[in-house]
Parts: C-alpha cells; sequence; structure tokens
C-alpha cells in the first residue's frame, strides 16, 4: 500500500523533538512504529509530519533507583523489556508480559511509550501500568508534568497528552514487601488480541493491606474495579474471600460485544481473570 | 538532525554491499528492497504485519520491513534471504528446509528463513515450543508448519536436533 505523501525529520534530541512538535500542527511522533505505519496505510489519520523518536537516546534508557522503582524509557522496546536485568529484578510481570506481546518480529519493534500512547483498549501494558500505579511521564516546550497511568488513559484511542507533549518515560514504584502482581488475560489465541484482562497488585500482612484490580477489555480504557478492591481490603489472602469478591462484578460493568464474546460471557469471564489475577499477585508476594 | 522533507537520501548496508539512494519518506523499506533495489527475495504477503513474509534482519533485530519507513533505516545494516547462500550453495538452514520439506509454494519461506535464523543466532538450542514462538510472526499456508519447525529443529544445536530425529523417525515407520 501507498502511503500519503509525508515529510519525515528526525531530531537529534527530545528538546529538538519538542521544538517540531509544538511548532507543527499535523506532527505526529514516531516511535516503533508498529500500529502507526499501518495507521498511514490506511490513512485513517491525517499526518503531514512524522517525527521518528525511536532512535533517541534520551527515551531509550531503563533505570533502577535506590528505593527499587524504575524509570523506563518510551521508546523502550517489548524485546529490550523482557531482557533487562533491571526490569527482571523488580518487576518480573512486566518483562513477561512483554515477552507475550504479538511476536518477535512487533517485540524488535514496539514500544511501552507507542504501547500507551496508542491507548487501544485490547493493549497488554495499559491494564498493568494501572494495576502497578506507575506514573507517566510528559515534556512539552514549557516544562514537565507527570499523571498517574490510571489519569491517562482517556478513551479508544485517547489519552491524556495534550498537543505538542510528548511521553517520555514511564515510572512504576517497587513492588512492596509481602506484596505480588498478577495478569491473566483470556486470548483469541496465544500471545494475540484479548477478550478480557485484568491486572492486580496487592500487598498482604495477615490480611490484604492494599489491593488495585484492574480489568481491560471491558471498558475504552482499563479501570479499577473499587467494590471488589473494597471488599479484599482487610481480609484473610483466602481462595474463597477473592472469589467472593470478584462475584462484585456485575452489571456495573458493561463491556462491548463483537464477534469474540458477548457482553455477558466478558462480564462473567471478567469475574474469572480478575480472581485469578489477585490469587497470582497473592501467591507471588507469599513468595518473596 | 535530517532534514525535514518528503524525499531523504539514505544509505543502507544490504548483506554487506552500500546502497544509496533518494527515496520517498512515505516508501516502506520492503518495496525500497524490492522495487528500488530490485531485491525481490523479501516477499510482500499481507502489507499490514500480520504474515510475516517480508522480515529481514536489521541491525541484529528481526522486523517486518512492511512495518517500517525506509529512512527509518538510513545507516542500518539489513539481512535479506538473499544474504544466507554463499556462492549459490545454500546454508545450512535453507539445506535443511528443502530435505524436510520445509516449504510447499515457498511465498512465506524468505521471511521463515530470515526467522529461523534470528532464532538460531538468539537461542541456539530450542525446544519445539519456542520454535513456534519464535515463528508466530510467520505464517504459512501451506505446510501446516510442521515441516517448517521440523527444519529448523534439524540444524539446531543439542536436544533440538534430537527431537528432529525423533519426528522423522517416527514418520518413516
Amino acid at each position: 500500500m501507498l502511503l500519503k505523501s509525508v515529510n519525515y525529520v528526525r531530531p537529534e534530541s527530545v528538546t529538538e523533538a519538542l521544538d517540531i512538535l509544538s511548532s507543527n500542527e499535523g506532527a505526529a511522533p514516531l516511535a516503533g512504529g508498529q500500529s502507526l505505519t499501518n495507521v498511514l496505510k490506511h490513512r485513517v489519520a491525517s499526518v503531514d509530519l512524522l517525527v521518528d523518536i525511536s532512535a533517541l537516546g534520551e527515551l531509550r534508557t531503563i533505570t533502577r533507583a535506590g528505593d527499587g522503582s524504575l524509570e523506563v524509557g518510551a521508546c523502550v522496546t517489548y524485546d529490550e523489556i523482557d531482557h533487562s536485568p533491571d526490569v527482571r529484578a523488580g518487576h518480573a510481570i512486566l518483562a513477561r508480559e512483554s515477552s507475550h506481546i504479538e511476536d518477535q518480529q512487533i517485540r524488535n519493534r514496539g514500544t511501552i511509550g507507542g504501547n500507551c500512547c496508542l491507548s487501544d483498549p485490547t493493549n497488554n501494558l495499559p491494564p498493568l501500568l494501572v494495576a502497578l500505579d506507575a506514573t507517566m511521564n510528559i515534556r512539552a516546550v514549557g516544562g514537565t508534568r507527570h499523571v498517574a497511568a490510571e489519569d491517562f488513559f482517556k478513551g479508544y484511542f485517547l489519552t491524556a497528552l495534550e498537543p505538542g507533549e510528548l511521553l517520555v518515560s514511564i515510572t512504576i514504584p517497587p513492588i512492596p514487601v509481602g506484596g505480588g502482581a498478577g495478569y491473566v488475560s483470556l486470548s483469541v489465541a496465544t500471545d494475540s488480541k484479548t477478550i478480557v484482562r485484568a491486572a492486580a497488585r496487592v500487598r498482604v500482612d495477615g490480611v490484604i493491606e492494599e489491593v488495585r484490580v484492574v480489568l481491560a477489555r471491558v471498558a475504552s480504557v482499563p479501570i479499577r474495579h473499587h467494590a471488589m478492591e473494597e471488599a479484599l481490603r482487610g481480609v484473610a489472602p483466602t481462595a474463597e474471600l477473592v472469589r467472593a469478591a470478584a462475584e462484585l462484578i456485575g452489571s456495573d460493568v458493561e463491556p462491548i460485544a463483537d464477534g469474540h464474546g458477548s457482553s455477558d460471557y466478558r462480564r462473567k469471564m471478567a469475574r474469572v481473570v480478575a480472581r485469578r489475577a489477585v490469587l497470582a499477585a497473592i501467591e507471588e508476594g507469599g513468595r518473596k | 538532525m535530517t532534514e525535514q522533507g518528503t524525499t531523504h537520501v539514505i544509505e543502507v548496508t544490504i548483506n554487506g554491499r552500500l546502497y544509496s539512494r533518494t527515496v520517498e519518506a512515505r516508501q516502506l523499506l520492503v518495496h525500497f528492497l524490492r522495487d528500488t533495489l530490485d531485491l525481490t527475495g523479501t516477499h510482500i504477503g499481507c502489507d499490514t504485519g500480520s504474515c510475516g513474509a517480508c522480515s529481514i534482519i536489521l541491525n541484529g533485530k528481526l522486523v517486518k520491513s512492511c512495518m517500517m519507513l525506509a529512512p527509518q533505516a538510513d545507516g542500518a545494516v539489513i539481512e535479506t534471504v538473499e544474504g544466507l547462500a554463499n556462492d549459490g550453495e545454500l546454508n545450512p538452514l535453507q539445506e535443511s528446509f528443502s530435505r524436510n520439506h520445509g516449504l510447499q509454494c515457498g511465498y512465506c519461506t524468505p521471511g521463515m528463513l530470515m526467522a529461523g535464523t534470528y532464532l538460531l543466532r538468539e537461542n541456539p538450542n530450542p525446544t519445539e515450543e519456542e520454535i513456534r514462538r519464535g515463528i508466530k510472526g510467520n505464517i504459512c499456508r501451506c505446510t501446516g508448519y510442521v515441516n517448517i519447525v521440523r527444519s529448523i529443529m534439524d540444524v539446531a544445536g543439542g536436544h533440538g536436533a534430537e527431537q528432529a530425529d525423533g519426528i522423522v523417525g517416527e514418520e518413516q515407520r
């Protein structure tokens, strides 16, 4: 397929990229291009200028701070996350789930920033980052701001990014002592489009002290299920109580229906994946 | 900074040879290989990043060349299927595809060979499951994958080769 004629530029720094993005209304950042290239082929979005940020060293680093928090540059690829000792050391779940995104070719090009900025409800990383309480670090010509992952995803293909802004990195806090994370997907096939998925993070100290349960593909963006979280707080981390809490996923959730499942099927499966994700998180916490 | 524009001069090293060409920014890398350089070994199957027929190795990484623009490859070192054979002699992986009937119509073969090459570099002793995951991005509509998996296993060292022998021996009985 032939793309519409487009301008292309490869800036040498984030500052330069921001200057270009803020002074060209039709400019869009190009990272791994594993979605944007297809969007351009189908001419469903109009981009006059592609600002290729994929090779910017500033956006390609992974750093683990002294407190165990992790900062991942927006243009780090899934394959690099999967193979990073720093990610595997403290956030193994991020490495593991990155290794299950589509296929090797896509993992070699696709980036964590692109996965988030596209805000496709089937994308793997947004629900995990919300569950892990990540912070999105955003730069513009005027300065930097920080948005909780929970508030970053606004709708289908829509994020909190304003024109001229660039997601530069994502900070993930350490998983606390006695804590763990879980991530369970029901997918069409191995490592492919998801029908429904859940991500969870818990901290157990005798009873469940902290819990975040995130459902994906039941709404346009990943959502925390506050009723299930509320039911789990302060209770013993047993399979029965987690099952009972998951049953609270009810008519408050109205998933889409498509060829892979009705709305009701997705709701029922949401209970299953949410229960399993919380149990996996409890189990991981217990092992540490 | 590269100058902003709809055309760019790019330099790419492909299978050890340096090419310098003026390209349109909108040109897909696979079209650059096939139409501009006449390196038609790399195939176009779906043109949407789904089938893997256009897989190449760029700066050591397996990628789909229909999912990149030509100017993005400026300065890159690229390996395509044309670079596998040495003076017309099939390399061991190509030889194995031939010996194990790892192809029928041959359309997916360039991509399969590049995916297999990358996989074996990253993991010289893959299990059958690792091979199947390694070629997940490559679609074959003829073989049912069995002979492709066997072809890759047959040149892998260690238990991979033993497993391949096991499969072949069983079927021959």
